[in-house]
């Protein structure tokens, strides 16, 4: 690899260029911080093993920490958006899909999953899987608030159909969403080639030699990088 | 065990409402929520089941051929055969038991209101502390449980003065209810029918009524809701299997990429 670390004896000089915002990170972080406990408190009602805790007085509980919390995970958009609207269009707008999103999803099972370097198309600040995960994020944010403002606010006063599909809206949306925060979990704490993901996202700060192979569209600009990804499979194939 | 049920033959009753009282008196329940009692234009009262009120006459005026009548009604927990409420409790609040009753346990009823909104007929109720914070506690009749569990009827048949109410074996109810319905006939009750043998698995509370369900208001093919079969059978088993693929699917990956990645060459 093109690394810009330089090796000195056994250790890495490593060249810290900034990635994400304060406030980015702190979002990220109070999403965390709320969706966590709202899946273990609406997990309780789900798993056959948690059930004592969804009975009676301990059940109360749950259900009064899963509505405080739920404030603080409707608020946390809500607030950013009405401050900052014009940077949440461009969060929205950065995890828009393109023409070679298509290309990381063909790589993605050999890069991630067997290891092999080639052949990744060059991505912006969020690659691909990030851009989905984004999305998957917006998009059950708004489903599990929709349901569950109607749960919480609507019992009576809607039609029991209703009701009843939003019960059903609110338990898809969950088993979504936790299956994409575990491969996300998975991804920015397990994974051996997404070990600045994490450092990123706690300190705001990545490695140029990684992001110059992960996020080399951000890195170099969209055509220089697009040149480089050239000439690397014109190299490989020779 | 044998289904226990409960026949009511609204041919005979009076709408005296000793009923209402006895399973206030038995049950213990309050009278709170009337401490102003309204005018709604009918003789009926209280207007509605609540979480303090299991059991009520509902009046039906209508028009019928000899002019104006009431129909009366006796409403409360079905005790459906296929009792959704207890399939959506996630506490294991509401229970089916042996012999057909499906009961409470306010102990364990956390005040999710699944229960209310699940029934085809609407009966569970919801005694709700305070909407924002959700605590709440479901309640509904359970056929008297601590008197049927000892071999007694339930308060409201055995107050009836006018015999309009009975208990016992579901066959023996359903045989009676069908001897009932053939004697209104022969009377000239047209319309005369048994109401709840067939449908959700078989009412645990049967009606001899001398019109249609429909003109009572009751469901004349109440359904077990599709939401709750979907939920319950398909979508939370499914779920289970999803977010354990995952993370099985994760672990393996993990274990794979581990073993093709030398860890010194990664930058």
């Amino acid at each position: 690899m093109n690394g810009q670390g330089e090796e000195a004896g056994h250790i890495f000089q490593i060249r810290w260029i900034p990635k994400y915002t304060f406030v980015e990170r702190l979002l990220h972080w109070i999403h965390t911080a709320s969706f966590i406990p709202l899946v273990a408190t609406g997990l309780v009602l789900y798993l056959d093993t948690l059930k004592p805790l969804a009975q009676g007085d301990a059940g109360q509980w749950m259900r009064l920490v899963h509505r405080l919390i739920a404030v603080l995970f409707i608020a946390e958009p809500l607030v950013y958006g009405i401050l900052q609207p014009r940077r949440l269009w461009l969060h929205i707008k950065e995890f828009s899909f393109e023409k070679d999103d298509l290309g990381w999803l063909k790589n993605a099972f050999s890069y991630y999953v067997r290891g092999k370097h080639d052949a990744m198309p060059p991505q912006g600040r969020f690659n691909t899987g990030e851009k989905i995960n984004g999305m998957a994020m917006i998009v059950t944010w708004i489903l599990f608030v929709v349901s569950g403002l109607i749960m919480w606010f609507g019992k009576g006063l809607v039609s029991a159909e209703l009701f009843r599909w939003m019960v059903v809206v609110h338990d898809l949306t969950t088993i979504a969403a936790l299956c994409m925060f575990i491969v996300h979990f998975y991804l920015a704490v397990a994974h051996p080639l997404m070990w600045a993901a994490l450092v990123s996202m706690r300190f705001g700060v990545t490695s140029a030699t990684y992001a110059a192979e992960h996020h080399a569209k951000w890195y170099y600009g969209p055509k220089r990088a697009m040149e480089l990804y050239e000439a690397k499979k014109r190299n490989d194939s020779h | 065990m044998a289904r226990k049920a409960m026949l009511i033959d609204e041919s005979k009753c009076t709408a005296c409402r000793g009923c209402q009282v006895a399973c206030k008196q038995w049950n213990e329940l309050t009278g709170w929520e009337y401490s102003k009692t309204v005018n709604t234009g009918s003789y009926e009262n209280p207007p509605r089941l609540t979480p303090q009120t299991w059991t009520r006459i509902k009046f039906t005026e209508y028009d019928s051929r000899q002019g104006f009548r009431w129909l009366f009604l006796k409403e409360g927990c079905m005790h459906c055969g296929e009792a959704a409420c207890v399939d959506v409790c996630p506490t294991k609040a509401l229970k089916k038991q042996a012999d057909g009753r499906v009961t409470v346990e306010p102990d364990l009823c956390n005040g999710c209101g699944y229960c209310s909104q699940f029934c085809p007929f609407g009966i569970p109720k919801l005694e709700v502390a305070s909407v924002i914070t959700g605590q709440a506690k479901a309640s509904k009749c359970t056929f008297c449980q601590d008197r049927t569990d000892n071999g007694l009827s339930p308060s409201c048949v055995k107050t009836c003065p006018a015999q309009a109410l009975f208990w016992g074996d579901r066959d023996k109810m359903i045989a009676a209810g069908k001897k009932r319905v053939e004697t209104l006939k022969t009377r000239g009750f047209a319309a005369v029918n048994l109401y709840g043998e067939e449908v959700v698995g078989g009412l645990g509370r049967l009606y001899v009524l001398i019109e249609k369900p429909e003109t009572y208001g009751l469901p004349a093919d109440p359904q077990y809701p599709a939401m709750a079969m979907m939920w319950q059978n398909v979508i939370q088993p499914l779920g289970k299997i999803a977010i354990g693929g995952t993370v099985l699917g994760t672990f393996v990956a993990w274990l794979i990429i581990r073993r093709n990645i030398k860890m010194e060459e990664v930058e």
